[in-house]
């Protein structure tokens, strides 16, 4: 008996193990940060992942859907407080929509300033120079297409005062476990100086980056971005910059690499990115899921489209629709509206642009060739120049497009009425007008004109209290 | 050797007077105080470990010598000691033990008798709940102990009660407390419990069978809680199953019962027609125009509409069945229980059926060896509807949608509202929503007894959860239908090893020392995949669908590892310490801080031992206790300390893989401490028929985790970092009395009471700061501030209608009246948190009746009712929505005194901004459950031919009435619609909590 009480005791001991070393456990579904840099393919997939950033529905999508609705295209009638409030003018730094835009374009910009900052000093085998080159250009790319996003939004344009007012900070570095708080806590640059960036990241990336996009399936691209593309949005911040000749310059030079090209049809919207209308897109799949763990923040698509399956918040504004019926037959009201109830039960019409309610997945627009042939146009008549062509051949183009009948002769406001027909709901809206110095409502008072105090967005709440360096925007904030 | 051979003589001697002392058989009948044989009494000679039980009949047989002293002890019972004498028949007549002090109480890792224990324990006992008819073990502990607080968070079946055990302990890493089912700690990750609406997530507690559970113990100071070490902080409830009894006759106890259930508060709101003529009023007034219904496209008065809040409601009617059989032999005992429950809850798709069975047996192997199991395995599918604050929650669309948009066409099909606000009858009927689980949570252990009062224990358990939801939407409200299947299985095995010593030294020094062992796994699977794009709503399954998408698929494995010892010591038992210590370590703690030690002290004094309080023979028992130690939480995430980027499809970009930075490292990180002194007497008067207890604690949290804002440029929101500080004080008192003691009538009552003081210490130094520099953590509604609660609500004062001019009017920072307050107007205007809560516990036995009341009160805490904001006034979401009704009253004329101001009035669309005018006073008084039960006399049972040995037909009603403020017309006071500590006390519409009715017997044979 007493053998067999002294086994079991032996036995207890031998279960007793020590389980201390088994305390290490490790993730199985994230990478540990460390592990980045040690292969291609995580490099890759670092560099992927910035694109997936660029995917948030707050940085394309809600960003170009407020800019709509801030001028004159949108007329909204939703119950979200925090839009409402930029609406009417009255965004107070705690805006929770507004708040979304900074934190998640600071977000994308840390995982691209990784890329650009870390990647030079990777050496691996199955690296070549030329693709190390292109993930720091498109994180470069994306970058300043990020930060153009930001200050256009939360600063005054550059013909407010001719860009030395404050633009955004401009974080460089990636922030590490080893990083000092006060790097990360920086004052704004100037307009200048944000512009000054995006330009010198553009020309890198023009520099480095792929002339013809990659064809993969299922999409007909792998949806990252192109020297064209680089050139585009160049040609955007030159236009904004009123640097005419090098804007009708670059977006000549994308017109005629013949990569991309004006299709005959507005099939470009949503499920079909490889049509080469479109220069760069935020291409959104069912697949790729909400950028926000909890839930879906494309839900910009749900706002653009009436209910069922939509909210119906963002129907046309009347003045929209009254600019359309002036020139009866255009097919970018005829093909790309739908007649429906607004979430206020008003019968109006809403865009299609964005048609995917099932699954929130509507492709974000954000550079494409009709904007190149409107920013040449533009460029040329301010510039008095003809590079590429003229002025009213390029607008023509378009209206030739949209089934319109050609004109005899353009101005500046034939060019911006065509720019506004175009890029509806598309987010151009807001910036064309101010930087025209235009109202940004038809009619509208002192609130809504250029330079007014909530025409951009103060600084958000988050990056006032946690930066004591940065200044906020003139207005009651 | 002359030395030798006295030694031997003297042996020789010595076992010549054993032989010849005269050893004889006695044997007698066991009987109680009302003499029925007593089966199962243990029978020991005084000073030997030779006994024996008395058999079925309450007779025994035991060898023992004249002089002999044969100790009695049975639970309940007095010990009784007798010698034996000249004659071998020696019978016996017990005692019922009055104060029942001496009854084993199960503590962590152990027992302990109850009069010896010197932590704080809540105490819930058989007899207390075996007449409670409950479905869901958490309404067993509702109002029943001091310092305990269950607040069932809405009517909806499956809805998870909020458990508090004294108060909230963390901000950010959950307050509810550690539940303990025979041994295994359960699992309660968030994130197995698909919160659909509203915070609150499936009840862990609702896969235990409240009808198998004997006894319920919580665990409150660090006294007790410090042997769980880095899970103790919020407290631990310890569940303890029934379990078989040892040479008793077999019983089987079959219950059936039936219940309705009905809403317990709805506020009123319009009609149909009431609404067009409000509208039409508002606008005429506001136009200065006559405007029609029709002209606001309301239709005509007369019109059909909908009443969609009564369309959400109906009488669930509910089955419940259960057997349970108890027994044992000589050497093993037995429980089974079987359940079986078809419950329908009060709003429409809201649906439960479980089925549930539990075996608990152990076997004496040998007289060195025990082994047993206890095993609980339930299988649960509920029709889920969506909580609150969302457009599929039956309670908050039905509140909103207008009552002028129709529900069906006039064939009776389904109409689409017309607005983002859907046809909830449409969404209700035509879309399923099920979550089915099955858990199992046992354990195996056996005993060994090496030498007299050293005891091994090996356990080992599981507790496994298979849990999964499947979503399909029809087309008609989801065009393209969709349909979503969640899964998650979150597995844990543990083993705890432990070793126990008892002795006594000398007859006065009785030691207890524990050491043991605690090591678990717990593995979290998640498999989250949904598909859109089905071509009928006949296709149900997601394979069917063009686009399948997979949202999660992953695991999240975590391990424990904990060393812990206990030791009790007394002298006399007269005065007690005892101190304990753990050593946890965690895969969730940094690498800086892998181990955590926790440790408490305890001292208590057992007055009533003393001479000079027998003097005063008043105290049957008084004793004094104080404990200090500290405790742990460790609900901290999966890998909160690691530097990690995120893959999978929130990372992805056109089907190629991608990662994203997700958190940055913090290898520091670490467990929140508590810090709890605990200092109380206990009291028992008047020959056991008054019982006052008395404690007072003070629980000092520090390394709280806070997520410390990061600057916007690092591109990180947030860091965890354990920063906070925080303090509950408080009082505890249960007061419990025989009121009256006759043969055929017996009133207990049972009175409690707590009160809770909260004050942060400290935030994190980038935390907001308020106009005084106080250091805040701000939301919409609440506000915490350094150096005051965690919960306060932060509002604008509203005042009222001004009865001269119709303007609603509000208060401004300093006071002032104002007609357009701002956000800089807010100030501290209420708490969620109640100066005292308890409950009340009447217990009556008059004849073969039995009656139980029970009920809960709160007071001095205000709730916010966010919902009202679109409930009230004009204008929410464009005035499309309903309203209440009190809002017909709007300020017509001077002199009016009106609940909404002036149609014309500039504060018209102001009025129901955020403000106190949602903050309502949710002091209450609720009947909880008032059970009537009548049982069969024995004449009766007899004249049946004795199969039964009990009958018992009962009636149960709960909620059955709620004493408040007017002001809460309507609205359920026992309301939140989040178990998370920022935001307790705020409802959006939270459906209310059910009223039940229930008939049933119950009969025993």
């Amino acid at each position: 008996m007493k053998t067999i009480k002294l086994i079991a005791i032996l036995f207890g001991l031998l279960i007793t193990f020590s389980c201390e070393d088994r305390l290490d456990v490790v993730p199985e579904d994230s990478v540990e940060a460390a592990t980045v840099f040690n292969t291609r393919g995580s490099i890759n997939g670092a560099v992927v992942g910035i694109y997936s950033k660029n995917q948030s529905g707050d940085l394309n999508g809600m960003a170009q859907l407020m800019s709509d609705f801030m001028s004159d295209n949108v007329n909204f009638v939703g119950s979200f407080p925090s839009l409402q409030e930029v609406d009417q003018y009255e965004t107070l730094a705690t805006n929770t929509s507004i708040d979304n835009i900074w934190l998640d374009g600071y977000e994308l910009i840390g995982a691209a300033n990784n890329i650009v900052q870390n990647l030079p000093d990777v050496d691996l085998p199955d690296l070549s120079a030329t693709e190390k080159a292109k993930f720091i250009g498109e994180a470069k790319f994306l970058r300043a297409l990020t930060y153009f996003q930001l200050v256009n939004l939360f600063a005054q344009p550059y013909q407010f005062a001719q860009g030395s007012n404050l633009g955004v900070p401009l974080q460089l570095q990636p922030f590490l476990a080893e990083s000092e708080l006060s790097d990360f806590q920086l004052e704004r640059s100037t307009v200048n100086e944000v512009h000054g960036l995006i330009e010198q990241d553009l020309l890198d990336a023009i520099a480095s980056l792929p002339e013809n996009p990659t064809n993969i399936a299922p999409f007909g691209t792998d949806g990252r971005a192109t020297a064209g593309a680089a050139r585009a949005l160049l040609s955007r911040l030159y236009l904004y910059r009123e640097q005419w000749s090098q804007a009708a310059d670059l977006a000549d030079q994308v017109i005629s690499s013949g990569v991309f090209s004006l299709t005959p049809n507005y099939d470009f919207y949503d499920s079909n990115p490889s049509s080469p209308e479109n220069l760069f897109v935020a291409l959104n799949t069912p697949t790729d899921g909400p950028q926000e763990p909890t839930i879906s923040d494309e839900v910009y698509v749900n706002f653009y489209n009436p209910a069922p399956g939509g909210r119906g918040d963002a129907p046309f504004s009347q003045d929209l629709i009254d600019t359309f019926a002036a020139e009866p037959g255009d097919r970018r009201f005829d093909e790309l509206s739908q007649a429906a109830t607004d979430a206020g039960g008003n019968n109006t019409f809403f865009t299609t642009k964005y048609p995917d309610v099932v699954n929130n997945a509507s492709d974000g627009m954000i550079l494409r060739m009709a904007e190149m042939y409107l920013t040449r146009a533009e460029a040329n008549l301010r510039g008095g120049t003809s590079i590429g062509d003229t002025p009213l051949n390029d607008v023509n183009a378009i209206r030739a497009r949209a089934g319109l009948p050609a004109l005899g002769a353009v101005d500046l406001d034939a060019i911006l009425l065509e720019r506004r027909k175009e890029f509806c709901f598309e987010g151009h809206r807001r910036m064309d007008l101010l930087r025209n110095n235009q109202n940004l409502r038809p009619g509208g008072g002192p609130e809504s004109a250029p330079g007014a105090d909530k025409v951009i967005f103060p600084i958000v709440e988050d990056e006032f209290t946690n930066n004591p360096n940065i200044t906020q925007n003139p207005g009651n904030f | 050797m002359k030395k030798k051979c006295n030694w031997l003589c003297l042996l020789f001697l010595m076992g010549m007077t054993l032989s010849f002392a005269q050893e004889k058989t006695i044997t007698g009948l066991v009987t109680d105080q009302n003499n029925i044989p007593l089966p199962g009494v243990n029978i020991v000679i005084k000073g030997t470990t030779t006994g024996t039980q008395s058999d079925f009949d309450g007779n025994y047989a035991i060898s023992a010598s004249e002089g002999d002293v044969l100790v009695f002890s049975y639970l309940g019972q007095r010990t009784t000691e007798r010698t034996v004498g000249a004659s071998s028949t020696l019978n016996v007549q017990m005692e019922e033990d009055a104060q029942a002090l001496e009854e084993v109480v199960v503590i962590g890792y152990g027992n302990q008798e109850e009069r010896k224990i010197i932590q704080n324990v809540g105490i819930v006992k058989e007899e207390a709940i075996e007449n409670l008819q409950v479905v869901s073990a958490d309404q067993l502990l509702q109002g029943q102990s001091a310092g305990t607080q269950i607040v069932n968070a809405s009517g909806v079946i499956g809805s998870a009660a909020v458990i508090r055990v004294r108060g909230v302990n963390s901000i950010n890493s959950g307050s509810q407390p550690l539940i303990v089912i025979d041994g295994v700690p359960i699992t309660d990750t968030e994130g197995n419990t698909l919160n659909r609406g509203g915070n609150t997530d499936i009840n862990p507690l609702s896969y235990v069978n409240p009808n198998d559970i004997e006894s319920l113990t919580v665990l409150k100071d660090a006294g007790a809680t410090s042997i769980y070490g880095s899970r103790g902080a919020n407290g631990v409830i310890l569940i303890t199953t029934k379990k078989g009894r040892r040479n008793s006759k077999t019983t089987v106890t079959l219950d059936v019962n039936t219940q309705f259930s009905e809403s317990t508060d709805v506020p009123e709101i319009l009609t149909a027609d009431e609404f067009r003529q409000f509208k039409s009023e508002v606008a005429t007034l506001q136009q200065g125009t006559p405007v029609s219904p029709e002209d606001l496209g309301l239709g005509s008065i007369g019109d059909p509409g909908t009443d969609w809040l009564g369309g959400v409601q109906r009488t669930g009617i509910s089955q419940n069945y259960n057997l349970g059989v108890r027994g044992g032999g000589e050497k093993s005992s037995f429980f089974f229980g079987l359940d079986y429950s078809d419950r329908e809850g009060f709003i429409i798709g809201n649906d439960q059926q479980r089925a549930a069975a539990r075996i608990n047996i152990d076997t004496d192997v040998t007289d060195w060896l025990k082994a047993g199991m206890n095993l609980g395995v339930t299988n649960n599918r509920l029709a889920r509807v969506f909580i609150e604050n969302e457009i599929d929650a039956p309670f908050t669309t039905a509140f909103l949608q207008s009552p002028v948009v129709r529900a069906f066409d006039d064939e009776g099909n389904f109409v689409q509202s017309g607005s983002f606000i859907p046809n909830i009858f449409a969404r209700v009927a035509l879309d399923d929503r099920e979550l089915k689980t099955f858990r199992v949570i046992g354990n195996a252990f056996t005993e060994v007894t090496p030498l007299p009062g050293l005891t091994w224990r090996s356990e080992f358990g599981m507790d496994r959860l298979d849990t999964e939801e499947t979503t399909r939407e029809a087309e008609f409200n989801s065009p393209g239908g969709l349909g979503q299947q969640v899964s998650v299985r979150e597995e844990r095995w543990l083993t705890n090893q432990t070793l126990n010593y008892t002795n006594t030294f000398g007859d006065d020094h009785n030691l207890n020392v524990l050491l043991g062992l605690n090591y678990e796994e717990t593995m979290r699977t998640r498999l989250n995949v949904f598909s859109t794009g089905f071509l009928t709503d006949d296709l149900r399954n997601l394979g069917s669908g063009s686009t399948p998408t997979v949202l999660n698929g992953d695991r999240f494995p975590s391990r424990l590892f904990g060393l812990f010892s206990r030791v009790s010591y007394d002298y006399k038992g007269k005065y007690l310490v005892e101190g304990s210590i753990r050593r946890d370590g965690s895969s969730r703690f940094g690498a800086n801080n892998r181990f955590g030690y926790f440790w408490s002290a305890a001292a208590g004094w057992i007055l009533s031992e003393e001479t000079f309080i027998k003097d005063l023979n008043f105290f049957d028992y008084l004793s004094l206790r104080a404990s200090i130690g500290t405790v742990g939480n460790d609900r901290l995430g999966t890998f909160p300390s690691l530097a990690l980027y995120s893959a999978g499809a929130i990372a992805d970009y056109t089907g190629q893989s991608g990662i994203i930075p997700g958190q940055p490292a913090n290898p520091d990180l670490k467990w929140e401490e508590s810090e709890t002194l605990d200092i109380g007497f206990k009291s028992t008067m008047f020959s056991g028929r008054l019982n006052f207890n008395v404690s007072y604690f003070k629980k000092t949290t520090s390394d709280l985790l806070l997520n410390q804002v990061l600057p916007p440029q690092t591109g990180f929101a947030t860091i965890s970092r354990n920063i906070g500080e925080m303090e509950n004080s408080g009082w505890e008192f249960d007061l419990s009395g025989v009121i009256a003691q006759t043969e055929n009538f017996n009133w207990r009552l049972n009175f409690n009471l707590t009160t809770i003081d909260n004050e942060v210490l400290k935030l994190n130094e980038d935390a907001a700061t308020d106009a005084q520099g106080r250091r805040i953590i701000d939301g919409p509604i609440q506000r915490a501030i350094e150096g005051e609660s965690l919960n306060n609500f932060f509002l604008i004062r509203y005042v009222g209608v001004n009865p001269q001019t119709g303007d609603a009017e509000w208060l401004d920072v300093n006071g002032n009246i104002t007609t357009n307050p701002g956000s800089a107007d807010r100030v501290v205007t209420g708490s969620p948190l109640p100066d005292f809560s308890g409950g009340i516990t009447n217990t009556i036995r008059w004849g073969d009746f039995d009656l139980s009341v029970l009920m809960n009160y709160s007071y001095g805490n205000d709730v916010v009712i966010d919902g009202l904001r679109f409930a009230d006034g004009n204008d929410a979401i464009g005035g499309i929505v309903n309203i209440r009704r009190q809002n017909l009253n709007y300020w017509r004329q001077p002199g009016d005194n009106a609940f909404l101001p002036s149609p014309t009035s500039s504060t018209f669309n102001l009025f129901n901004q955020r403000s106190t005018q949602q903050q309502l006073d949710a002091s209450y008084l609720r009947l909880k459950n008032v059970t009537l039960g009548y049982s069969l006399p024995q004449k009766v049972l007899d004249r049946l031919g004795g199969i039964f040995s009990g009958v018992r037909f009962y009636g149960t009603a709960t909620n059955l009435f709620t004493i408040k403020r007017s002001e809460m017309e309507g609205i359920d006071p026992e309301v939140t619609d989040d178990i998370d500590p920022l935001f307790q006390g705020e409802s959006f519409f939270t459906a209310p909590q059910a009223k039940t009715y229930s008939l049933g017997a119950r009969i025993q044979f």
